[in-house]
């Protein structure tokens, strides 16, 4: 078994075995991850894809300062990020073209996500829940998935988000706040 | 009232639902996959730099390149003088700035009033 230093320096000399053993280390991690943030398979595939691609690119960059694992979680998280900002514009351009009268019909209507890790038993609550998690800000998406989804501590979360642990209990305090407010609209609609 | 501390129950059971979540597990072939891309990233660069380092190709963009700069240093070498006495009457710079209504001094531009015209 290579210790994760020794896979790291034989990464940086383009050692495609290296390469092999880290993306099935930790495909897991940063799939997780993704689709807790885009909530799609398919877009959470591809880009889970980019991430190591950028890990192959960059790793010279890596210095060691940090976990590899927290720099992994900041690309997959930034990816990700990046990802919806870039939807979140074409859709936009998609609504203006529509008001204009062009063909701008949005064609990604997402249906309600089903993360495959959820019990049997709380498979519809937790769609619910995706669905309320999805309109939180940036910020606040990324360090509740990070900790509920990815189990992470506030500390681990605070060094993938290059912040303090008190910023990350401010933005968990806020993003539950904000997902109070938003099942408790839906529920007031469709509690019957 | 029973209805609001239910709809509360349902809150707080939602935001319990994510407890005790399983890790999504990726596709086994994501290796795979990964490589294929990055090989058909480096086979596009690879077929790119094939056909412009094809010495004819080379040779045609020098070609191309010098007839430019030639073009460009005989399209210089025409006299200005020729130019300026070919060229039409103008308008003289105040009558241009009457023309327009250019503000030549941006210190009595009345910026609150602007539209007001």
């Amino acid at each position: 078994m290579i210790n994760e230093t020794e896979l790291i320096e034989r990464l940086k000399q383009g050692d495609e075995t290296a390469f092999k053993t880290i993306v099935e280390q930790w495909q897991d991690m940063v799939y997780n991850t993704i689709l807790g943030i885009v909530q799609n398979e398919t877009e959470a595939e591809d880009l889970a894809q980019d991430v190591f691609i950028k890990v192959f690119e960059k790793i010279g960059t890596f210095k060691g300062d940090a976990k590899f694992s927290t720099w992994l979680y900041r690309i997959a998280t930034t990816t990700a990020l990046d990802h919806l900002r870039s939807k979140k514009r074409k859709k936009r351009f998609g609504f203006l073209q529509s008001l204009s009268g062009s063909s701008g019909e949005e064609k990604d209507q997402i249906p309600d996500f089903h993360h495959p890790g959820v019990r049997l038993d709380n498979k519809e609550r937790a769609s619910v829940l995706f669905k309320a998690i999805e309109e939180l800000p940036d910020n606040q998406k990324a360090a509740y998935t990070l900790h509920k989804l990815e189990g992470l501590s506030y500390r681990d979360v605070s060094e993938v988000l290059s912040t303090t642990v008190s910023a990350v209990e401010s933005l968990m305090s806020r993003a539950n706040q904000n997902l109070r407010k938003q099942l408790e609209d839906y529920y007031n609609k469709h509690y019957r | 009232m029973i209805q609001k501390e239910k709809i509360q129950q349902e809150i707080e059971r939602t935001l319990e639902s994510l407890d005790g979540i399983k890790r999504a597990e990726a596709n086994p072939y994501l290796f795979t996959r990964i490589k294929a891309r990055m090989n058909k990233r480096t086979g596009a660069w690879e077929r790119t730099f094939s056909f412009v380092s094809k010495p004819l190709v080379a040779l045609a963009v020098l070609a191309l390149v010098m007839a430019m700069n030639g073009w460009s240093y005989f399209d210089n070498s025409i006299p200005t003088e020729n130019l300026v006495s070919e060229a039409p009457e103008t308008a003289s710079l105040p009558d241009f700035e009457s023309e327009y209504k250019v503000i030549t001094s941006t210190d009595s531009y009345d910026y609150e009033n602007a539209n007001d015209e």
